[in-house]
């Protein structure tokens, strides 16, 4: 009893972020050749963190862009884009938005069905508060869990906001607690970052896998005592600090230059990928190139 | 967009160049890639010698001593006379990583270099003992004879380094501090080899011995100006891309296979007996057996 509703709940919200996802992608669209993410004009969510009887109003701007490439399908004969229809599997036919209904898969091809009105009844309702039931130490926080972030900046009284952003800096505390942003509640964390009050959604503890379940892990031999310490030898030697500015979307970089030229009109002449082989020379390229800074 | 790691423009990295592990082009300068920190400090302003093999070990290659014209600019060479050739030569120097790849893109499976270094030509900065035995002796009476070897270099004070040849052979080198003209360096192998022939029944020294059957020669006249000697961690054009590896003594005193140490065992190995060796370069006074040639 207790499993198949909460299956339900999973399958409503994948249903359900849907949309935010393609908003996602329009604002996407719009920032996809400038540089830098630009700084959002528009907040998503505004309400105030409430702790206790105090409150603190604040609105809430996105602040994690997925800046992947976003292409859209055209016709190749006359590059009008094309549009999904939902077509009937029993009869091929079009099915219009007032004939569908949802129907949650209990087992293969049978379907129990939920009309608007039963799901729309159990939708959290978003009451505009960010609610802290206690202080906990950020980093006693599994980073498993989290699942994106958002900026808080002031509403209206920025005093109470400079305070609560002062001593969440000082004490280095987040405030932990629940949001419910659009139409699903997440367990949330409030936290100072970079000179403002960010807040972090988390995940469900029941949505994570425990990795140790795996039946592979329980057949992990104990490992010598030779090979720990070449293992302890080769980490330390590579250890260092981490900087993620390293890492880049090399595609969409490339992408995005390609668009460039094609806007300018300018001919693209498509550079052959580099082939597996090439990687691994890059790659030995690089050990040896620090080896030799070492000397 | 993507960093630029090296000048070098690779080609043909598809092209198959020890058919018999298929090592394609691409793993033979990985491999040139991870060992050019071992190997640069040996190539150091030697005018080089390559034998290239562009179509694979197993077709035609060449010896090549002038450096190929359209090269990169940025490639330094140096122009000698070579006494061999009886003309100018412009040599390829390789005192970079981007040289060493360069070269691994032209096919150069073989690197030589000479026994002395660009700004002092006449006068070597180590000794060589070209350890080479001939049919039917094997690289374990090579051995036998590098360990005497060894021994006789300890007792007169010298410390001195082994590496297999890649082939059958075993070179043996001794460091010394560049003063001693190629005639005095190779009248000190040369008695040397004298001694060992003494106390061998396999050991020949004396050039009118070269190839003699079921011997190992001592050689000698690699000792001199222009001659020189394969690149420690240079491949070998033999059919296990077998590379000239620096090995401990130690390991002599086990049976050997030098077709094991090749493209694929070389570049994990730990140590390096050959690191830092021209750090402490010796002298050779009062340590010469007096006989010269």
């Amino acid at each position: 009893m207790e499993k198949k509703p909460k299956r339900a709940k999973k399958q409503q919200t994948v249903l359900q972020t849907k949309k935010p996802a393609e908003k996602a992608e329009e604002t996407e669209k719009e920032s996809s050749t400038a540089k830098k993410t630009a700084t959002p004009r528009r907040p998503i969510w505004s309400g105030s963190i409430t702790i206790g009887l105090i409150n603190v109003p604040v609105k809430l701007y996105a602040m994690i862009y997925d800046r992947g490439v976003t292409f859209h399908f055209l016709h190749k004969t006359d590059n009008a884009p094309l549009k999904y229809e939902k077509v009937c599997t029993k009869d091929g036919k079009l099915v219009p938005w007032t004939e569908v209904v949802k129907g949650y898969e209990f087992s293969k091809n049978q379907y129990v069905i939920f009309d608007k009105e039963e799901l729309d009844a159990v939708k959290p309702e978003s009451d505009r508060r960010i609610r802290i039931d206690k202080f906990v130490d950020f980093f006693s926080v599994d980073p498993v869990y989290f699942y994106s972030t958002y900026a808080l900046l002031p509403d209206k009284s920025a005093d109470a906001y400079a305070l609560l952003l002062q001593s969440l800096e000082k004490l280095g505390k987040a405030g932990a607690g629940r949001i419910t942003l659009r139409t699903k509640e997440y367990p949330a964390l409030v936290h100072a970052y970079k000179g403002a009050i960010v807040l972090t959604t988390l995940r469900y503890s029941y949505d994570v896998v425990d990795p140790s379940r795996f039946e592979e892990l329980s057949e992990l031999k104990e490992p010598q005592g030779s090979e720990v310490e070449l293992a302890r030898k080769i980490i330390t030697d590579l250890s260092g600090e981490f900087d993620i500015t390293q890492y880049k979307d090399n595609y969409r970089l490339k992408v995005e230059e390609l668009l460039k030229k094609k806007l300018k009109g300018e001919t693209i002449v498509v550079e052959k990928p580099p082939k597996e082989e090439v990687k691994g020379l890059m790659a030995a390229l690089q050990e040896t190139l620090k080896q030799l800074e070492k000397k | 967009m993507v960093e630029k790691l090296t000048k070098v423009n690779f080609t043909n990295l598809d092209k198959v160049l020890y058919p018999k592990l298929g090592v394609t082009k691409a793993q033979f300068i990985e491999y040139y890639i991870k060992m050019a920190p071992r190997m640069l400090p040996f190539l150091k302003d030697r005018p080089l010698v390559l034998t290239r093999y562009p179509e694979g070990v197993d077709k035609e290659g060449f010896y090549a001593k002038n450096a190929p014209e359209g090269m990169p600019d940025w490639v330094k060479t140096i122009k000698l006379y070579s006494h061999s050739a009886r003309h100018n030569v412009n040599y390829i120097i390789c005192n970079d990583l981007d040289t060493l790849i360069w070269l691994a893109n032209l096919a150069a499976v073989e690197i030589h270099m000479p026994l002395s270094r660009m700004d002092d030509r006449e006068k070597p900065d180590f000794v060589f003992f070209d350890v080479d035995p001939e049919e039917p002796c094997t690289v374990d009476n090579a051995a036998e004879v590098g360990l005497l070897l060894k021994e006789k270099l300890d007792t007169i004070g010298l410390k001195s380094y082994v590496k297999t040849s890649g082939k059958k052979g075993l070179h043996v080198l001794v460091p010394i501090v560049r003063k001693y003209t190629f005639e005095e360096t190779r009248a000190f192998v040369h008695a040397l080899g004298i001694q060992l022939m003494k106390e061998s029944d396999k050991v020949v020294s004396e050039f009118s011995d070269t190839k003699k059957p079921d011997r190992v020669f001592v050689d000698y006249l690699q000792n001199s100006l222009g001659r020189t000697m394969v690149c420690p961690y240079s491949f070998r054009v033999t059919p296990d891309a077998s590379v000239s590896t620096p090995v401990e003594w130690d390991d002599l005193k086990k049976k050997i296979k030098p077709a094991e140490f090749n493209i694929h065992s070389v570049p994990g190995l730990r140590k390096d007996p050959w690191k830092n060796i021209f750090d402490n370069p010796q002298t050779l006074e009062e340590k010469t057996f007096g006989e010269k040639t």
